[in-house]
């Protein structure tokens, strides 16, 4: 053993990761007593600063919980409202709404994978000391998710926070020829995509292999993203409105947010790796077939180093299927359907990038949400992440510090953890002791 | 020549004459549906035209409707105008002007560009209203003293399908402004629309070749009368008398009226009036560079007078107050558009009503000044318009820029960098460019380096192989020219201007006061003076400056004063003990040792408040205003008459000025705002 | 603002660059969408990178410094106490200081909480809240220390942040215009969602810069680029309040107006003046909602439990 007695490894500061977090790990005699991720977010207050608005208000108002998905915010806000109001969309519209969430895996895969997380296993402080020996590398990543961001513009007149999406469909549709401009870099985006998954599935990375229990949505035709059933590996199957039957937010004394834990109380992995290990037969065929090229499938499901690779399947996925819906796109006559507001309760699951994200509103009498519950991806995985951290820690307590708090912070990253998400109602920072 | 046997073109036909219009590569655009309204795109087929639509237009309302079932329901064009008009078409919203590049060799490279190689257009669907407003815009754009070369390129060979309109919408008022709605002007043919086709005809030689390939039948006579009769029923559903009459007058005899007061609590300021106008034809430069600055480009970009930025210069806002910009914009459109262009701004199209968020009619705005309004002289001065007054020129002693003004840009080489303050700088350039080296007191230069807007500066001396640029540093390009270097070469635009009329005050007395860096365009007029003092009789120079450190060209005027054939008195507003000259404002100084000023010609150059306080101490010692010249400023973003940003009443100040006679300004330097 | 940090034009005589400059971006509370757009500059990100020394910026990059920097983006509203000290410690590190987004230039949605509400909610949720590190509402940057230059909107515009970024490294003024979104509306000839749909819009009263998207949109613009040079909003409330004949949806409620101008730019003084005085906007609740009520674990660190199919989990749903 390299040290003896305490050890802290404390990360003051986590980078390229979206938002502020911190990581403080004790060890003593080679035994992990604490494990916590912090999360310093300042509290924004979303959930009660949707309390009196419309649904469509609340759809643009819960876009800004995170600039990294806001679409993810978006899907799960406009099919809980959908659902309560017993809405039938248009078939395009329920396409479209696929394509600006395949938009987003784009940007937010391309940027995890080739800005935040490969600099780890390449060994560079950022993409843009790895840009100088490897140009071409970022500079197809880049390319990889502008594809993504112009998607997202086509649909939603920009990136970050997009403002088409509506209850009953969008306020506006392109015309096909919009879409079909965008297949160009569609088409190289897929080429790019592929070449991800070789690029990332020969990876270096360190060896560590856990079962972990994995969560996902579940759709017996399509990939999930905004329809399905909520699964788990250790038998969970559940309407998408019925989350809070299986699982359960918890406080914890050491983090601003509030973590999710199954019902059990143990932790639970979402996101690209168990999605893939859970519903990975509904890939698309090009994706299905890199993934088994890579070799990579059950890897992928013990080793969280390995989601990189993960997420570059899920890549070639969103840019196939993108590119598939583009083909078979028709401008509907109208781009929403009318709707009639009631009252009741709405509640749905999509799957952000980093994993399910579930919307409960409680909307009044007057059209107007008067309570709100959102849970998203980043608080559901903070657990598993600690879990991990503890995990992990004993095997690297013979190397450097600094070796040993990279690899800490490296495996971190592997979540992507949005923490600007996790950032959710209860995020005060509270001292008690006396 | 206009050719009367009709033809008529069978709507089964439409696809054919679309595609008879594309021939030679031409792009077709026409009328076309899309979000909630009718707008101009590229159409390949009839299917693109809004068959069966038609619309309804109030003040801030414009609503798609589908044509009743019936012969008429498959009607292409039975609607009044469109939202957007032509003017996208001719007249971008934005066009690369001008690029300016590091060359080679270190130094500025400056091109205008136009669209290089005119792509050729038919326009199929332009309303009377619209070709009335293209010939503004030709007037404006093309006829002079300058040419935006992006409009004349766009403008030749443009081939033109008028449409004359069957239904007039609540906001039509063409047949009050005499534009409309039979189609008189700038039409290559003319169609009128009925149930089952359409009567043609043909204006000039390309359309009749058009109508010749197609090969139409004549139309009969029962035809042509019911199109005759529909455009007719069209005047009558409209009337007339819809703004009142001397709208002009009217205007200008109210510049204090409470109703602008009115308008601005109602009024948003969100410029949609003047962008939707198909006349209005304000732009303004936004510079786009790559990072390292070494080349950009001038993007000609649509701009407002409703918008506070636009007579903003470094000192201040000539229209701070949204009443003003109201003002202005209505007083130009109906009023000194007369004085600058010999017609009237508004063709009557209405998209300033309809188009308005807010909802406010012009007509209704106007009729409501008329029925409070002061009582309209007789007298009042007819327009004035800009091209007779350069005719009369040479008899109104007042010389005026050149009939065409080149905007092409040349070179020139900083040889020597002068400072005179803490934040003003003397250039001294090189050229061998004759028409620069041609200038003469009182104008000025663009200038331009890469990355940076181009700002007017006036020319502080002439030389033989060159100039001098006195320049005060206040926003980031002029800081910018500051900061050159010896060897550093600069593109400029002019001579541009109307120069201090020298001629004026051959003779005479003459009184020249300057205030601040308003000295530097004043200092060719003394040079000129020295260089032929015989010429004029008492030459008396007054300064005034913030303090001693602020006072430019030190050693020469210190040279000046002790010559005795001219008296130089030097005030500051405020300095410290180691000052023994005067403090106090520049009226103070003359007051006392002007003479009589009835055979005096001054020349006033300083901040417009100096001016105006100088040129009423000078009126009470005698001096005309007709022989009291100042030089205004103004923003500019061109330099020659063509973005409108300088416009002050019927002038535009870079092209009709920047030196004027109190007399020829009136009393506009005392309503603020204008 | 005044020039920029250095003129690189290469002019003879004007003198080598002088070194690059060190730029930083930091946030506050923020969703991290406006520090993101800086990554979405796909086709210049790696220029930027190369002219100026990325020195701080979690979101990207392992390296850190804690100052001092020739330009300063701050994301973010100032809502901690520890956010008040540390803007101003940012602040003396940095050469010029620019805000980017609602947040920082306006507070961001988060800040129409009002203080009672704050005050309301930390007791209701907390029994002995000895210390709870919040403000009572957000705050802009510019609430706390001088700012050099802002950028405005929710997200920050692309196209503003590449200007800003060019003007600085030419060392010119960077050309932000503060006018109506109407303007670029027009220019891109979108019929007025107003005049066509009867649609409410803060375009006239909203500052130009995204690119009149919400209008391309076919819907009305909601403000995130926060008020315009003389906005005039009592003009604005008084057209969308009074009914126009053929329109439905004008017409509208004072409370509807005013919940109108509570969005993410809704603290804006220009904005918010307007909410208050059409009635202000709905309450915030004061208790929390919760899928389920929050329990407290206070065990050691979480394990994996066990992941086999278990017969226990509920698998239908009760509706």
């Amino acid at each position: 053993m390299g040290h003896g007695g305490d050890l802290r490894f404390q990360v003051e500061n986590l980078t390229r990761v979206e938002g502020e977090g911190s990581l403080h790990l004790r060890v003593r005699d080679g035994v992990v007593e604490e494990a916590h991720l912090e999360i310093f977010e300042a509290p924004r207050y979303f959930e009660a600063l949707v309390v009196g608005r419309t649904p469509d208000e609340v759809i643009d108002i819960v876009a800004r919980i995170c600039g990294i998905c806001p679409v993810a915010y978006q899907m799960s806000a406009v099919h809980a409202f959908e659902s309560l109001f017993e809405v039938e969309v248009h078939p395009q519209v329920a396409a479209l709404r696929r394509l600006l969430y395949c938009g987003e895996w784009i940007e937010s895969h391309a940027l995890h994978v080739y800005l935040l997380h490969a600099p780890d296993f390449l060994g560079y402080p950022s993409a843009v000391e790895l840009a100088r020996d490897h140009r071409d590398l970022v500079a197809g990543g880049l390319r990889l998710k502008k594809a993504g961001n112009q998607l997202l513009s086509i649909l939603g007149g920009r990136p970050i926070h997009p403002v088409s999406v509506k209850v009953g469909g969008f306020s506006r549709m392109p015309r096909r020829s919009e879409l079909v401009a965008l297949r160009p870099s569609l088409e190289e985006a897929l080429e790019l995509a592929l070449a991800t998954v070789e690029v990332t599935a020969g990876l270096d990375t360190p060896s560590f292999d856990r079962v972990p229990r994995l969560v996902s949505m579940k759709h017996p035709t399509e990939y999930p993203l905004n329809h399905g059933r909520i699964v788990s590996s250790d038998g969970v199957d559940l309407a998408l409105s019925d989350w809070g039957r299986a699982f359960q937010e918890v406080q914890v004394p050491w983090s601003n947010a509030l973590q999710a834990r199954a019902k059990d109380g143990y932790p639970y992995l979402l996101g690209p790796s168990a999605r893939i290990s859970l519903a990975g037969d509904q890939l698309h065929p090009i994706a299905r077939e890199a993934l088994a090229r890579s070799g990579a499938l059950e890897s992928i499901r013990t080793n969280p180093y390995r989601s990189i690779v993960a997420r570059a399947v899920e890549l070639v996925h969103a840019t196939a299927e993108a590119l598939d819906i583009v083909d078979a796109y028709e401008r509907p006559a109208r781009p929403a359907t009318p709707v009639t507001p009631r009252s009741g309760v709405a509640a749905w699951a999509t799957e952000a990038p980093r994993g399910l994200l579930f919307h409960r509103y409680v909307v009044g009498e007057d059209g107007k949400v008067a309570a709100a519950t959102i849970v998203p991806p980043t608080s559901q995985n903070q657990a598993a992440i600690e879990a991990d951290l503890a995990a992990f820690a004993p095997r690297i307590l013979d190397l450097p510090i600094g070796e040993a708090t990279h690899r800490l912070e490296q495996l971190i990253r592997s979540y992507d953890p949005c923490i600007s998400c996790a950032t959710h109602f209860l995020d005060l920072r509270v001292d008690r002791s006396p | 020549m206009v050719i009367d046997d009709r033809l008529f073109l069978p709507r089964e036909r439409l696809d054919d004459f679309i595609a008879s219009l594309a021939n030679g590569g031409r792009r077709v655009v026409g009328p076309t549906l899309d979000d909630g309204a009718i707008v101009m795109a590229d159409i390949e087929r009839a299917d693109d035209l809004p068959a069966g639509w038609t619309l309804e237009s109030a003040p801030g309302r414009v609503a798609l409707s589908r044509l009743p079932d019936g012969l008429g329901s498959r009607r292409a064009f039975q609607y009044p105008v469109t939202g957007d008009g032509i003017k996208q078409i001719t007249f971008p919203s934005r066009v690369d002007s001008l690029t300016v590049e590091t060359t080679p060799e270190g130094g500025t490279a400056v091109r205008v560009v136009a669209q290089a190689e005119a792509e050729p257009v038919a326009i199929l669907g332009a309303r009377a209203c619209d070709l009335a407003a293209l010939a503004v815009h030709d007037r404006v754009l093309i006829e002079g003293p300058a040419t935006d070369p992006d409009y004349a390129s766009r403008r030749k060979d443009l081939l033109v399908i008028g449409v004359e309109c069957a239904v007039a919408g609540s906001t039509c008022f063409c047949a009050t402004m005499g534009t409309g709605p039979e189609v008189t002007t700038g039409a290559d043919l003319v169609l009128s629309e009925l149930d089952d086709g359409f009567v043609v005809r043909s204006t000039t030689v390309a359309g009749e070749r058009l109508v010749t390939g197609l090969g139409l039948t004549p139309a009969k006579p029962e035809v042509v009368s019911q199109a005759d009769g529909q455009v007719a029923a069209t005047r009558a559903a409209m009337g007339e008398g819809a703004i009142p009459d001397r709208a002009r007058e009217l205007l200008l005899a109210n510049l204090e009226h409470p109703r602008w007061d009115a308008i601005a609590e109602r009024c948003v300021s969100c410029a949609n009036c003047t962008l939707v106008c198909p006349t209005c034809f304000c732009t303004g430069q936004v510079v786009r560079s790559g990072m390292d600055g070494r080349a950009s480009t001038s993007v000609r970009t649509w701009d407002s007078c409703f918008t506070e930025g636009f007579a903003q210069v470094a000192g201040g806002n000539f229209r701070s107050r949204p009443r003003d910009r109201y003002r202005q914009w209505l007083t130009h459109k109906f009023g000194t558009w007369w004085d600058q262009f010999g017609t009237s701004g508004c063709v009557g199209c209405g998209r300033c009503i309809a188009w308005c968020p807010v909802g406010i009619d012009v007509r209704q705005e106007l009729t409501a000044l008329a029925n409070s309004s002061v009582p309209l002289p007789d007298t009042l001065p007819a327009a004035q318009s800009v091209e007779r007054s350069r005719a009369a020129g040479a008899a109104a002693h007042a010389p005026v820029g050149p009939d065409t003004i080149q905007l092409d840009f040349v070179e020139a080489t900083v040889t020597e960098v002068r400072p005179e303050t803490a934040d003003t700088t003397t250039l001294r350039l090189t050229t061998t460019d004759p028409g620069l080296l041609r200038g003469l007191p009182g104008q000025f230069v663009m200038v331009a380096v890469p990355a940076f807007a181009i700002p007017p500066i006036s020319i502080s001396r002439f030389h033989p192989d060159g100039l001098e640029l006195t320049i005060r540093s206040a926003g980031a390009a002029t800081s910018f020219l500051t900061r050159l270097r010896p060897g550093a070469t600069l593109g400029l635009r002019g001579p541009l201007g109307r120069p201090w009329p020298l001629h004026d005050a051959e003779g005479r007395d003459v009184v020249i006061v300057g205030g601040g860096i308003g000295l530097a365009p004043l200092r060719p007029v003394i040079d000129a003076i020295i260089r032929d003092r015989d010429r004029f009789a008492d030459v008396r120079l007054y300064i005034g400056a913030r303090t001693p450190r602020d006072r430019l060209f030190v050693e020469e005027i210190d040279a000046l004063a002790i010559r005795d054939d001219l008296i130089v008195r030097v005030t500051v507003d405020r300095a410290g003990p180691e000052w023994l000259g005067r403090v106090g404002i520049v009226t103070q100084l003359f007051s006392s040792v002007v003479g009589t000023g009835a055979d005096a010609t001054a020349f006033i150059c300083g901040p417009e408040r100096m001016m105006g306080a100088t040129a009423d101490t000078l009126g009470d010692l005698g001096i005309p205003p007709e022989h009291m010249w100042l030089t205004l400023e103004r923003r500019m973003e061109c330099g020659v008459g063509l973005c409108g940003h300088c416009q002050m009443g019927s002038r535009f100040v870079c092209r009709d000025g920047p030196v004027f006679s109190v007399a020829e300004l009136g009393s506009k330097l005392q309503i603020e705002g204008l | 603002m005044d020039v920029g940090v250095r003129a690189a034009v290469a002019i003879p005589g004007h003198g080598p660059a002088p070194r690059r400059p060190r730029i930083g971006v930091v946030k506050f509370a923020s969703c991290d969408g406006c520090q993101l757009t800086i990554l979405d500059l796909e086709d210049d990100l790696l220029e930027i990178a190369e002219r100026f020394e990325i020195v701080e910026f979690a979101e990207a990059t392992s390296r850190r410094s804690s100052g001092p920097f020739d330009v300063l983006l701050v994301e973010g509203s100032i809502s901690t106490p520890e956010q008040v000290v540390e803007i101003a410690r940012l602040r003396a590190e940095a050469r010029r200081l620019v805000v980017i987004g609602a947040c920082a230039t306006a507070g961001g949605i988060q800040a129409l909480r009002t203080a009672a509400e704050h005050e309301a909610f930390r007791e209701a949720v907390y029994p002995v809240p000895a210390y709870v590190d919040s403000l009572a509402t957000a705050h802009p940057v510019a609430d706390y220390v001088q700012v050099d230059a802002e950028l405005r909107g929710c997200p920050i515009d692309p196209r503003q942040l590449l200007e800003l970024l060019t003007s600085l490294s030419v060392g010119r003024r960077p050309q932000l215009p503060d006018q109506a979104v109407c303007l670029e509306c027009k220019r891109r000839g979108i019929p007025c969602v107003v005049v066509v749909d009867g649609q409410p819009c803060l375009g006239p009263v909203t500052r130009t810069g995204c690119g009149a998207i919400c209008p391309a949109f076919r819907r009305g613009c909601y403000g995130c680029f926060g008020p315009r040079e003389a906005a005039n909003t009592a003009g604005l409330v008084a057209a969308f309040g009074a009914a126009r004949p053929g329109v439905d949806q004008l017409g509208m409620s004072a409370v509807d107006i005013g919940r109108l101008f509570a969005g993410f730019t809704g603290a804006a003084p220009a904005f918010r003046s307007v909410t208050v005085s059409l009635g202000g906007r709905p309450p915030m609740p004061l208790r929390p909602t919760l899928a389920s009520p929050p329990e407290t674990l206070v065990d050691g660190p979480p394990a994996w439990g066990p992941v086999d199919a278990s017969p226990a989990h509920p698998t239908e749903s009760e509706d």
